[in-house]
């Protein structure tokens, strides 16, 4: 199991000193200064590959874009990758009492509160995942049960191989499945009504 | 849909074909050419000239292990190209049968569905490889096919994140049984002690 959390007191700068199974705080991860992006879901470090593929930046650049012209003079904020988003369990956590920090291919927030210089801390309000082969374990499970824990309305999830996106709504509490999407048809947000993005542009460059 | 009229001539020519005419499965032996087609209620659905080849080699780890599981007992496994007929009643002639279809990988334990034409009947269970071009047809017409005509477990795949959902038959009904990954060992309830580790799989795909 996870050793005790004991705060680390030295900057590091090369990944290999980390433990694998130790418990880390975002303030251990604000001293880490390697040049891998690393994450931390309740204090458990995950890797993150290092490029991801031409197709999903592709993918990744389309739903930003839509969503960004869509929110144009509206309040409500898009960030994509690489953008620090903190889970504490309460907002008054402080850095070395919260054990949780992602970064989502893409995320909306409505609540500027949440927002400061590091980031955003607390739930955003749409998440959207762009699944790969070293990140389906993470994204299907890890981050979908901290996503519904911490309430995020709508949780997106792209299998860009395929050409279909799957959106989880959370209803009472636990994620319910609005189905899964095509490249024919459009997605449309319960949290941002009035969006509507086409999937046949989402997934334009992906061929098959 | 225009009416049903069975076409008395050989066809050898697809572009003939109409997009929006019913077919049964009496036309469909009576087309020879090459490509390769489904019927779904009478729809005709084109498939791909080739799949990829990460397509093909999850096809195929999978195709093998279920092979070598099953070798000496009651039940059958196939890999497409492989004629499945779903008529609405088992009676039904070839002119009242309009789907047949060629899922992926289907197992079937009732001898009595096997013909020399393929199966006609539900197997148990079916898998499909999704890629781009058919992925609405698994996830829409055949996930609704399968679910009416009672295959108790449907296995879906995603190759190109290398995860697999099992849908199972509960009451009429697909539930869910969860997204399985590369970490994840996958087994069936129709098949009693069948058990994949999907590292197997899904070795090689990055």
């Amino acid at each position: 199991m996870s050793t005790a959390y004991k705060q680390k007191e030295t900057d590091i700068d090369d990944i290999s000193v980390l433990e694998p199974e130790a418990t880390y705080s975002y303030a251990d991860y604000l001293r880490w200064s390697f040049e891998e992006r690393v994450e931390l879901i309740k204090g458990k470090l995950f890797r993150m590959s290092p490029a991801p593929k031409r197709s999903h930046q592709e993918i990744s650049t389309v739903i930003g874009g839509e969503i960004f012209s869509f929110l144009k003079n509206k309040s409500c904020r898009v960030y994509h990758a690489p953008f620090d988003v903190r889970f504490p369990n309460s907002p008054d956590d402080t850095d070395d009492q919260t054990s949780t920090v992602v970064q989502p291919d893409i995320c909306v927030i409505c609540d500027h509160s949440k927002l400061d210089d590091a980031g955003c801390k607390g739930a955003p309000d749409l998440i959207v995942e762009i699944l790969s082969p070293s990140t389906a374990s993470k994204d299907l499970n890890e981050k979908y049960q901290l996503y519904e824990e911490y309430g995020v309305k709508e949780y997106w999830v792209v299998y860009p191989g395929e050409c279909v996106l799957e959106i989880y709504d959370l209803q009472d509490g636990k994620y319910v499945s609005r189905g899964k999407l095509v490249r024919e048809d459009e997605v449309t947000s319960n949290v941002l009504p009035g969006l509507k993005v086409k999937l046949k542009d989402v997934f334009e460059e992906v061929d098959g | 849909m225009k009416e049903y009229k069975t076409k008395e001539t050989d066809i050898n020519d697809i572009s003939v074909l109409e997009p929006e005419a019913t077919y049964s499965y009496a036309d469909y032996l009576k087309w020879s050419f090459e490509e390769r087609v489904e019927l779904i209620k009478g729809k005709l659905f084109r498939m791909s000239p080739a799949p990829k080849r990460s397509h093909q080699e999850i096809g195929g780890d999978l195709f093998v292990s279920i092979y070598t599981f099953l070798k000496g007992g009651i039940c059958k496994v196939y890999q497409a190209p492989f004629d499945v007929r779903f008529p609405s009643r088992s009676e039904d002639a070839d002119d009242q049968t309009f789907t047949v279809v060629q899922p992926d990988i289907c197992v079937i334990c009732d001898h009595s569905k096997l013909d020399d034409a393929g199966c006609k009947g539900a197997p148990d269970p079916i898998v499909e490889i999704l890629s781009p071009s058919t992925a609405s047809k698994d996830l829409n017409e055949k996930y609704h096919l399968y679910e009416e005509h009672g295959v108790q477990e449907y296995w879906v795949v995603y190759p190109g994140e290398c995860v697999l959902e099992i849908y199972d038959l509960q009451v009429g009904k697909y539930v869910s049984r969860g997204k399985f990954v590369r970490e994840d060992a996958v087994e069936s309830k129709v098949v009693k002690g069948l058990r994949i580790a999907l590292s197997d799989a899904f070795e090689g795909i990055d």
